[in-house]
């Protein structure tokens, strides 16, 4: 009997999971382990960080889904991975006793989400520093109570600023700060209060709606739209300002200090700021079986895990050569390690990085969240049961081969309410593949506004909570 | 950039939402179909 263990269950870890459990849950012990109890639908805490949704709508327990999946559940923080051959476990602290657990393994799937380095940026986030998050469930929460009492101010008469966007000039998920900023301006056009803030777009994207993938490209009528001209519409639309291609250096009380592309220092002044922060991989220790420090083997120097990319080609080479771009997400050292979602280290940015003349890089990461994280959930999980059951791998799915759906919510109301649909194919331009400067399927990208998109989005958190409850026809859920 | 009058029309245009609604979702998940999922 193989022993597997999962580390994490977010869109990732938990789409691993249940494919395993299915798979090979009856015959093989799969185990999960997760700081967290509950599974967090994510892209619905936009809506709960403006007060539209109740926390409680975006959550289940996970142990009665893994009871059904065949899974065993471990509410416990890993903190060591052992991967040497002959004493392969994961070393973990189980939540509420503090107790040492230990997770014997053959194969290992490491998906434990990102490391929100508020830290990276001095005076960012909500619990040391000045501004909201809305990365996390309790963030949304205090995030939606913060943004409720600003409403209220501005009730009374008061004039307020607000910026959101990114806090760190390598920050990623640049989606959930447009879809958080433009919720906000439809909640105050409602409350009949837009009127009192003037809101900024602060990003660290080469161009608007660059959103970390080098913009989005279509083919309509003939014509070449770009998200960069769709998304300036919108921000013109709702009278929102924006400045791009901004790092954000450093946050103090109601004062952001950035740096922009051409080296100028500046501030902004704020009431409420939502800004991302970096991410990084989880600080897991890894140790090999002498006792010493193995992490070089495993992960790069933000701490996500090495995998079966190529490493080390500079922007314009990266660029042209879409193999680079991992499709097993193996670990080149220990091949019964595997990394899923936020925890792969990719080869490089897909947008054009930038480095000021104070040597600052401005560039956004690789987002790795969402569509991409399941498949690549998916894909692992396959992978690891093929080697359990045949002896090797039959799957494989690079983000240059990769299609990624995205509904972007501009307001939830049903019935004036908004989103952005955005198909990418594929997420990460093959320009070898694809005959054009965007190295896309032109035809297949997609980029549409309208009530529709609104309907989709409340659609899609009634259809992937159903499908990660694991319930009757999960499968032919798209990831 | 700037959306016309008429192209925030249709982008409210309940009836027209419908099809674009039925539309998108046909095209996401043939799309989603199409692309390698192995």
């Amino acid at each position: 009997m193989a022993k597997v263990v999962v580390i994490g269950a977010g869109f990732a870890g938990h789409t691993a999971a249940l494919y395993l459990g299915s798979r090979i849950g009856r015959m093989h012990e799969v185990t999960v382990i997760s700081n967290r109890d509950v599974f967090g639908y994510v892209p619905s805490w936009v809506w709960v960080g403006v007060g539209h949704m109740k926390p409680e709508q975006t959550i289940f327990k996970l142990k009665p889904v893994y009871d059904r999946m065949n899974v065993k559940f471990v509410h416990a923080s890993a903190k060591e991975i052992h991967p040497d051959v002959g004493d392969q476990y994961v070393l973990g602290e189980e939540v509420g006793s503090g107790k040492d657990v230990r997770l014997d393994y053959d194969y290992l799937i490491v998906a434990p989400g990102p490391l929100l380095n508020f830290a990276g940026t001095p005076g960012l986030g909500p619990e040391n520093g000045f501004t909201h998050s809305i990365c996390s469930l309790p963030h949304a929460i205090k995030t939606r109570d913060a943004y409720l009492a600003l409403c209220d101010r501005m009730k009374k008469g008061e004039q307020v600023k607000i910026v959101i966007g990114t806090g760190h000039p390598g920050a990623t998920c640049q989606g959930a700060a447009f879809e958080y900023i433009v919720n906000v301006h439809k909640d105050l056009v409602k409350k009949g209060l837009r009127d009192k803030a003037d809101i900024l777009w602060l990003s660290n994207e080469p161009a608007l709606g660059d959103f970390g993938v080098n913009g989005v490209q279509i083919k309509r009528n003939g014509i070449v739209q770009k998200s960069d001209e769709f998304i300036k519409a919108v921000f013109n639309d709702h009278g929102i300002r924006y400045q791009v291609q901004t790092g954000v250096t450093k946050v103090e009380e109601g004062k952001i200090h950035w740096q922009n592309y051409e080296g100028d220092e500046g501030t902004t002044d704020f009431d409420f700021s939502m800004l991302i922060p970096q991410f990084k991989g989880q600080p897991f220790k890894y140790i090999g079986k002498d006792g010493s420090d193995i992490s070089a083997k495993l992960t790069n120097p933000a701490g996500f895990v090495l995998v079966d990319g190529k490493y080390g080609l500079p922007y314009p080479e990266l660029a042209q050569t879409p193999e680079a771009w991992p499709a097993q997400y193996q670990n080149p050292t220990y091949k019964n390690v595997f990394a899923a979602g936020i925890a792969f280290a990719p080869p490089g940015p897909i947008s054009k990085p930038f480095t000021n003349k104070n040597n600052l890089a401005i560039a956004p990461a690789p987002p790795r969240t969402g569509m991409v994280s399941g498949v690549i959930g998916r894909v692992v999980a396959l992978n690891v049961a093929d080697l359990i059951t045949k002896g090797e791998m039959t799957h494989s799915e690079r983000m240059t081969d990769m299609v990624a759906a995205c509904i972007a919510s501009m307001g939830d109301s049903l019935w004036d309410g908004n989103a952005v649909v955005i198909v990418m194919h594929p997420v990460v331009p093959d320009r070898k593949k694809f005959n054009n400067e965007f190295g896309r399927d032109l035809f297949t990208s997609h980029l549409e506004m309208g009530v529709s998109g609104a309907w989709m989005k409340f659609m899609l958190h009634h259809t992937f909570i159903w499908k990660f409850k694991a319930l009757p026809g999960w499968t032919l859920i798209p990831e | 950039m700037e959306f016309s009058p008429a192209e925030k029309f249709w982008m409210n245009f309940k009836l027209y939402q419908l099809w674009r609604f039925i539309v998108l979702n046909i095209k996401i998940l043939v799309v989603v179909g199409k692309s390698k999922r192995s």
